[in-house]
């Protein structure tokens, strides 16, 4: 702690009140009372378990599937060494958890769900989708009245809300068994990997599988390049792709707002 | 440039693709509905404590990989897993 | 409208609600929201909070400016305070005297401050500068407590008074809040409000709390998770009869009840406001 700016030991206790409440071990800090029961470490501890339960449950509630692939306790102990390691950083708790994917990756006691992190990234990025900006979708209709030599030029707008996943395990199986059934099922026998699509054309979250390489066309798009070199790299980068199913899940998902034509600037 | 074939190709992949999209409402197939509206992801900002006062505040929380001392015992113990190598598992997946 | 609605009774906006809340419409005066809630870029949050804004008058509650750190409040956030009340134009801004940001780092709980001159006019100051950026008088609420300091110098009545002075801020009462701490730090409560500047009081906050009973101690914590206790029904009806009325807020954050449940205990303090003088107040 350096100086105090209003020359009391205010800024002192707050750093050392702080610290006591995130650290593991429970060690009161100096310049609480003593001398009333209950102790002060029982009174401290209110305030360390309001911080930490609080912080944990948030996460719970933000990676509702991670906490039902490792279970509740397994859950809260990981968050609370998570929390330990990443507090907050913003009063606005709705931006708590952007770390926590990585974490993950990091993290040994996990190390046997290596799925785990891009589950967690597909989870924050539904609630990522749920805070962000409005906007209206598009219809496929719009792009389907331009005249065929003006597809190539035009330029898709993505969602504010929209996010991708490109992942080497059946994250979107994973996720859609332990969200919406009562016994989830293993998926796809070979555990093949899924690209998911999250968006949010109004106020419902949405998830599904992209198919084979629209996960690059959208990389393409969301850099401003117009449709028809879009879809150039993505063909050269992938054999798999096919322009119209990408279209049709993009516009499908409302994950394109805008159609703008015009040289790139 | 955009050559000819690329313009037609073009073409045929925008009317197919919204050949697909008036079929089926894509937008709710194989799609979560947050039917509550956002009950769990609505912001957790809060001026109550919590009830419990034995969760983490007495929880020792202190982290050494090697003495973890929680299993994971979720619904990934219930998934069975195939492996690349053919081999089924219950729970735990070894990275490939 | 706006005078009749305002001393009315009012509850906390929660999600599991609010769609009842725009087809139903119930009969209560008011909501508030934690600021905190409403400052992403948009979503479900504010499409149901604008909603809701068209046909009720609207408090709002900050819980994270951190009024109370020595080392300055949370970066950055007095401005996204600004934004959530210049969109939604509540009758109330309030915040609490509490801090929770330390060097960057957020706590989420409302900390507890030593009561002494120089905590007095570091929080006056803050209190000042929130008020010139936000362009309005704001509330601050007396917090509950679990622990004390050594060193300190005054009552937190007398803290919140000489702030109210200071600073021209009003006061928020949290009755459950004054329950909580005379219990944890063994005063009257009556004494208390006794003590209290009420000539300051905006609005008033109504809650439940638990009472967590270990070797014999028992602590009571604030915890907004149940029914409010009968002796903070009993605190409240002797503060109106005795100081008139304000704004009277349910408030319920966890394990948030059925909404009729929740709109009862509006129902109850608003009949309480109304026998006590409520009625007087609002034909004046």
């Amino acid at each position: 702690m350096p100086a105090q700016p209003d020359g009391n030991g205010l800024a002192d206790l707050q750093h050392r009140f702080a610290h006591a409440v995130l650290q593991a071990p429970l060690e009161v800090p100096d310049g609480i009372r003593h001398d009333v029961r209950p102790t002060r470490e029982r009174r401290f501890g209110v305030y360390r378990n309001n911080v930490k339960a609080s912080l944990a449950a948030a996460l719970a509630a933000r990676f509702p599937v991670v906490e039902r692939l490792v279970g509740e306790e397994f859950f809260t102990a990981m968050a609370l060494v998570f929390i330990e390691q990443h507090p907050p950083r913003s009063p606005v708790l709705a931006e708590y958890g952007a770390a926590f994917a990585s974490f993950l990756e990091e993290f040994d006691p996990a190390a046997d769900l290596p799925y785990l992190p891009d589950i967690a990234r597909l989870e924050w990025s539904r609630y990522v989708a749920f805070h962000s900006a409005d906007a209206s979708a598009a219809d496929i209709g719009r792009l389907a009245e331009l005249p065929p030599e003006a597809l190539g030029s035009v330029r898709l707008g993505l969602h504010p809300a929209m996010a991708v996943i490109a992942s080497p395990w059946p994250i979107v199986s994973v996720w859609s068994t332990n969200t919406h059934d009562a016994t989830p099922e293993a998926p796809a026998a070979d555990w093949t990997g899924e690209t998911a699509l999250v968006t949010r054309p109004h106020l419902d979250v949405l998830v599904q599988r992209l198919p084979p390489g629209a996960d690059l066309l959208v990389a393409e798009l969301a850099q401003g390049i117009a449709l028809g070199a879009a879809a150039d790299a993505a063909s050269r980068a992938h054999d798999g792709f096919d322009l119209a199913t990408a279209l049709a899940t993009l516009f499908g998902a409302g994950a394109i707002t805008t159609l703008s034509q015009g040289s790139s600037s | 440039m955009i050559n000819r074939t690329t313009t037609v190709a073009l073409a045929a992949a925008v009317a197919a693709a919204a050949l697909m999209s008036s079929g089926a409402n894509a937008q709710t197939a194989n799609a979560d509905k947050e039917k509550c509206y956002g009950v769990s992801m609505a912001g957790k900002n809060d001026c109550a404590a919590t009830g419990s006062n034995s969760c983490a505040g007495t929880s020792k929380a202190d982290y050494d990989a090697k003495a973890w001392k929680y299993v994971a015992k979720g619904s990934c113990a219930k998934m069975e897993v195939t492996l690349k190598d053919g081999k089924k598992r219950m729970g735990t997946l070894a990275p490939m | 409208m706006t005078a009749d609605r305002l001393l009315r009774a009012g509850a906390g906006l929660k999600p599991e609600h609010q769609r009842h809340i725009l087809e139903a419409r119930p009969d209560v005066g008011w909501f508030e929201v934690h600021a905190e809630n409403y400052m992403g870029a948009g979503g479900p949050p504010h499409h149901f909070l604008e909603r809701v804004r068209a046909l009720y008058p609207l408090s709002v509650h900050g819980v994270g400016l951190s009024i109370g750190s020595a080392n300055g409040m949370a970066p950055g956030h007095l401005g996204r305070l600004k934004s959530v009340v210049d969109r939604y134009q509540p009758f109330i801004v309030s915040e609490h005297l509490a801090w929770s940001t330390h060097e960057g780092t957020f706590l989420n709980d409302l900390l507890p401050l030593p009561y002494t001159e120089a905590t007095l006019s570091l929080v006056a100051r803050h209190v000042d500068e929130a008020q010139t950026v936000l362009g309005s008088r704001i509330l601050i609420e007396n917090p509950s407590t679990y622990l004390r300091f050594d060193g300190e110098e005054m009552p937190e009545t007398d803290f919140l008074r000489a702030l109210a002075r200071r600073s021209g801020c009003g006061l928020l009462l949290d009755v459950n809040n004054v329950v909580v701490s005379a219990a944890n730090h063994g005063f009257d409560p009556r004494a208390y409000l006794d003590c209290f500047p009420h000539e300051h009081v905006g609005e008033i906050h109504l809650a439940g709390h638990a009472v967590l009973e270990s070797d014999g101690d028992a602590l009571y914590v604030d915890t907004h998770d149940r029914t409010i206790s009968t002796e903070v029904w009993s605190l409240f009806r002797d503060v109106i009869a005795r100081r008139g009325v304000s704004p009277t807020l349910i408030e319920w954050d966890s394990d948030v009840p059925a909404w009729l449940d929740l709109e009862a205990e509006v129902h109850q303090a608003q009949s309480i406001l109304q026998t006590a003088g409520g009625l007087d107040a609002r034909a004046a």
